[in-house]
């Protein structure tokens, strides 16, 4: 008896001081439970699909979000080298396309990527010089936002590139259509400078078919052609050869080359788009009066929303539902303009409601000056006959390529909307499908591989990578975000100058963000579909099945613990998590 | 280095120096000023710990538990009903033997709504499995907290430090604040022998089948009556390291007294100036101020008790229909003993009413006066 007690008092417990297992828990694999399967899988962002340009917008707000902005930088001009050009002037689709709009109101994408572009550009950031690797040299015909890509991006690939201008300066439409007041051009003379350091050479008062004939184009290996769209359309009234009617372009040419125009005291412009904005704007700023006649209501303008309120807060005048019909003239100069008051009819064939004149409504206003602002349309007389165009366009297949071998074009001068980042996305894309050809790959489809999304946008990175890199295709919509981490947070509003001091000057009006403004709106971006390391699933999985990867730069799941309840998923805020059905 | 700090003040120094790696508290008078500081030192970088932000007492213990059981040392504190909030965790802490240290402001329990002090809160979580040390000042305060890591973690088990709201917690003292290195000499730290780890996967609390709930209990009781020794040598030790110490009783001129009066906190301080009143007069009064009620130190209480004619036992609770709780469970200690003591009951101070100088003369005097002991204890300052 006495032995026995011994015995058991030298014994350890048994048991520990809390009910716990002793063997650990290692030996039941909950993962055999499982018939879901959540799996890290990154999407594309609405914003990058949107972009015309094809920046990896996403990447470039987690970036700026942690006020990397200089990697911001890189990444935006590893697809777009204009970042300070678009930053003021591009109409950010990208914005419309944002998630956070069904939320409470979409990231200051634009705002942010010229924050960013200015913040590299006082880092003294630029392109780093390649020396040219491979022998093949295009053409650039026409330096505008669509040229200056594709030879931005065919000398990063390697390629000699020259870059012919037929104005003084490069820059076309940037240069020579939008105003100073949107696009100060100490911003667009650096863009540019930092463009041509990469060895692209620069051929300026080179007018293709006066200075150079298409024949000379055959001694480069391919030619893009980015030629723009600067041949105004005519008002085709009477009385519009009389002295001081004038093109909107012309106009507008004239007064961002510096030279002086007079147009008198009152000046009609003729159209709603942006030209007619930019006109109007710019009348004003030089002394004059300017009167908006459009033929619609602003309902229906052309123009972006921006260039109206701005027009509107300058307190430029509009008188819609009025088309010219005259223009008066006296001693062979512009007196007035006779214009007839139009009804809303059912919508035409583009959706938009057609004008009707009402008999008998006609009206005159006495104006000194006419612009005609009704659109524009692309130059073919120096173009070869053999160039098949289709109406107002040169005809490019969905490569961008033209009906001549190995010669491509974009921007305005082909059919695809009129914009800075369209031309822009349209010269990379020539740019991959000059190397692509160059190289004897099928262009479709590698340009079908550096896609984001389904509209069209097209990543340089992607194209490098030969794909997607393990991203899904899918882009991310609201309905795929998890709202309750997000708080909700107003936008920052643009600063500008106030309309009382803009008619003065061509001073910018847009002040950009304050470094504070700019990092609250990287970190209002959701970055949809893109793991940031943020940890909510790690911290949500109840099986502890998830971990940090060893190089920390995202997660893991442990599928032999993971019992597939794909909680992860369900509180990943940002829908980078998928799930895969068990087979 | 010497401050003059109020009780509340001394627990944030003695807290902030044990170095807890979490603490998740929620405020409620008279505890609140302990959170805020604490709050502050988390928040401003001098202490490296986690707080944790709860929506109430229930959820601070909760979290304190679970961190507690991922090796972490933790703090928490609380008063009255934030007490009773948590008391089904309280279990939880100590069944899981987790070395939890919390602060309670003593705090009388409602209705009717009092926010003053009587030990009501605490005494009501006596059969919770918790340690309970009472203390008399705030030096006894911060001194207490630094041997509580000490005893818990030895022992796995969860200390409560009682502090009586607004007498102790929101009067100023001069204390004498400790060097952190000699802090960290004493008490360095917290390496659980059992933790929630990733690496090491086991199930936590698993229901125990009707043998072993037993054995567990069983075993959580030897470490109660453990405490009494581990909590008697880190007072020694602590004594040794920093010149104070209380032991589990703290007596004052016991040793030839013929009537002791018994009581908890900070009653026995006024109460000692009393006694010297009555010692000058040549009347043989000695002061029982009850530390450790939790695990109840029975042999000491025996070997001072057992030799006395009288005791009075100051009791600032009641538990309704029986009487006075500290009463009831010294006539639990000594009814083993060879010989016992007359014991007088008195309850006084209820929901913050003052124990006056006054109080305990009349106490005492009654005790003194009358050969034996009333049915029922002395209801004392009840209106009529």
């Amino acid at each position: 008896m006495k032995m026995k007690k011994k015995t058991l008092s030298k014994k350890k417990p048994v048991i520990p001081p809390m009910s716990m297992s002793l063997e650990g828990t290692r030996a039941i694999k909950t993962g055999t439970w499982r018939y879901l399967t959540p799996a890290y899988q990154n999407k594309v962002a609405p914003c990058n699909e949107g972009c015309p340009a094809g920046e990896d917008i996403e990447a470039a707000m987690v970036l700026s979000g942690q006020e990397d902005y200089i990697g911001a930088w890189e990444k935006i001009t590893k697809e777009n080298p204009l970042p300070r050009v678009c930053g003021r002037v591009c109409f950010h689709p990208c914005e419309r396309a944002c998630n956070r709009r069904e939320y409470d109101e979409p990231a200051a994408i634009n705002a942010l990527e010229r924050f960013v572009g200015d913040r590299a550009f006082q880092a003294g950031k630029s392109f780093t010089p390649i020396e040219p690797k491979r022998k093949e040299k295009t053409a650039v015909i026409g330096s505008g936002p669509a040229g200056l890509s594709c030879a931005y991006h065919l000398a990063s690939l390697g390629y000699g590139v020259t870059l012919f201008e037929a104005e003084a300066q490069l820059g076309g439409m940037l240069r020579y259509g939008i105003p100073s007041y949107r696009l100060p051009r100490e911003v667009l003379d650096q863009e540019i400078r930092n463009i041509l350091s990469l060895g692209v050479e620069a051929r300026p008062r080179t007018r293709l078919g006066v200075d150079l004939k298409w024949e000379e184009l055959k001694s480069f290996d391919a030619v893009f052609l980015s030629a723009g769209a600067w041949k105004s359309l005519p008002l085709r009234i009477p009385g519009e050869k009389a002295a001081g009617v004038l093109s909107g372009l012309e106009f507008l040419r004239k007064v961002n080359s510096g030279e002086t125009v007079d147009l008198g005291e009152r000046v009609a412009i003729v159209g709603g788009g942006n030209t007619a904005m930019d006109a109007a704007r710019s009348t004003l700023r030089l002394g004059a009066k300017p009167l908006v006649l459009y033929r619609r209501t602003k309902e229906e303008m052309p123009a972006w929303e921006e260039e109206i309120s701005e027009a509107e807060e300058e307190a430029i005048e509009f008188l819609f539902l009025s088309s010219p019909v005259r223009v008066l003239a006296a001693e062979g100069k512009v007196s007035g303009i006779e214009c007839v008051k139009n009804l809303l009819g059912p919508p035409g064939k583009d959706g938009r409601r057609e004008p009707r004149p009402i008999e008998g409504s006609n009206f005159t206003l006495p104006v000194d000056s006419v612009l005609s602002c009704i659109g524009e349309t692309p130059d073919f007389s120096f173009l070869p006959e053999s160039l098949k165009k289709t109406a107002g366009a040169v005809f490019v297949d969905e490569t961008g390529a033209t009906s001549l071998p190995r010669v491509f074009a974009g921007g305005d001068i082909v059919d695809q909307p009129r914009t800075v980042s369209h031309a822009i996305g349209a010269g990379k894309r020539a740019a991959m499908a000059i190397d692509a050809s160059f190289r004897g790959k099928n262009v479709a489809e590698v340009l079908r591989a550096a896609r984001w999304g389904e509209k069209g946008s097209l990543s340089m990175a992607r194209y490098l990578a030969g794909g997607a890199d393990g991203t899904a295709p899918t882009v991310v919509k609201f309905s795929d975000l998890n709202p309750a981490y997000f708080q909700r947070r107003r936008r920052k509003p643009k600063e500008k100058l106030p309309a009382s001091e803009r008619a003065s000057d061509f001073r910018e009006i847009n002040a950009g963000l304050s470094p504070d403004a700019a990092l609250e709106e990287a970190k209002r971006c959701f970055n949809c579909g893109v793991c940031n390391l943020c940890d909510n699933c790690f911290i949500f999985c109840p099986d502890m099945a998830i971990s940090a990867r060893p190089d920390k730069q995202g997660y893991e799941i442990n599928l032999e613990y993971c019992k597939g309840c794909c909680i992860c998923v369900e509180e990943c805020p940002r829908g980078a998590i998928s799930v895969e059905v068990q087979k | 280095m010497k401050k003059l700090l109020t009780g509340n003040s001394a627990i944030t120094y003695a807290v902030t120096m044990c170095r807890p790696q979490v603490i998740s508290a929620y405020p409620i008078t008279p505890q609140t000023t302990i959170v805020e500081d604490l709050s502050e030192v988390c928040s401003d970088g001098r202490l490296h710990a986690k707080f944790i932000r709860v929506e109430s007492e229930h959820s601070a213990m909760a979290c304190a538990a679970a961190a507690c059981a991922t090796g972490s040392r933790v703090f928490t504190a609380t008063s009255s009903h934030g007490l009773a909030y948590m008391h089904e965790m309280l279990h939880w802490v100590s069944g899981s033997r987790l070395p939890v240290v919390m602060v309670n402001g003593n705090r009388a329990l409602g209705a009717p709504w009092s926010i003053w002090c009587d030990h009501s809160d605490s005494l009501s979580q006596r059969d919770t499995g918790w340690i309970q040390l009472y203390c008399q000042s705030a030096q006894e305060a911060l001194d207490t907290i630094i041997q509580a890591y000490r005893i818990a973690e030895e022992l796995l088990l969860p200390v409560m430090i009682l502090v009586d709201g607004f007498f102790l917690t929101h009067t100023s003292d001069t204390v004498d604040v400790p060097d952190q290195k000699a802090v960290d000499r004493f008490l360095p730290a917290y390496k659980a022998r059992y933790k929630i780890s990733a690496d090491e996967p086991h199930t936590f609390n698993i229901m125990a089948d009707t043998s072993l709930f037993i054995s567990f209990k069983h075993e959580a009781q030897k470490a109660m009556e453990e405490a009494k020794k581990v909590a008697a040598r880190v007072d020694r030790e602590f004594k040794a390291h920093f010149g104070r110490g209380y032991g589990l009783l703290d007596k004052f001129r016991c040793q030839d007294a013929e009537v002791i009066l018994f009581t908890m906190g900070t009653a026995a301080s006024t109460a000692r100036e009393v006694i010297g009143d009555y010692r000058q007069q040549g009347k043989k009064v000695g002061l029982c101020r009850l530390r450790m009620f939790r695990p109840s130190p029975v042999e000491e209480v025996t070997r001072l008790l057992g030799g006395v004619k009288k005791v009075a036992v100051l009791d600032r609770d009641n538990s309704l229909g029986a009487g006075g709780i500290v009463a009831q469970e010294l006539k639990a200690a000594l009814y083993g003993a060879a010989r016992k003591p007359k014991i007088y009951e008195f309850i006084a101070g209820l929901g913050g009413k003052d124990i006056t100088p006054e109080t305990i003369r009349e106490v005492i005097a009654k005790t003194l006066k009358q050969p034996n002991p009333g049915s029922h204890p002395v209801w004392m300052g009840v209106q009529a």
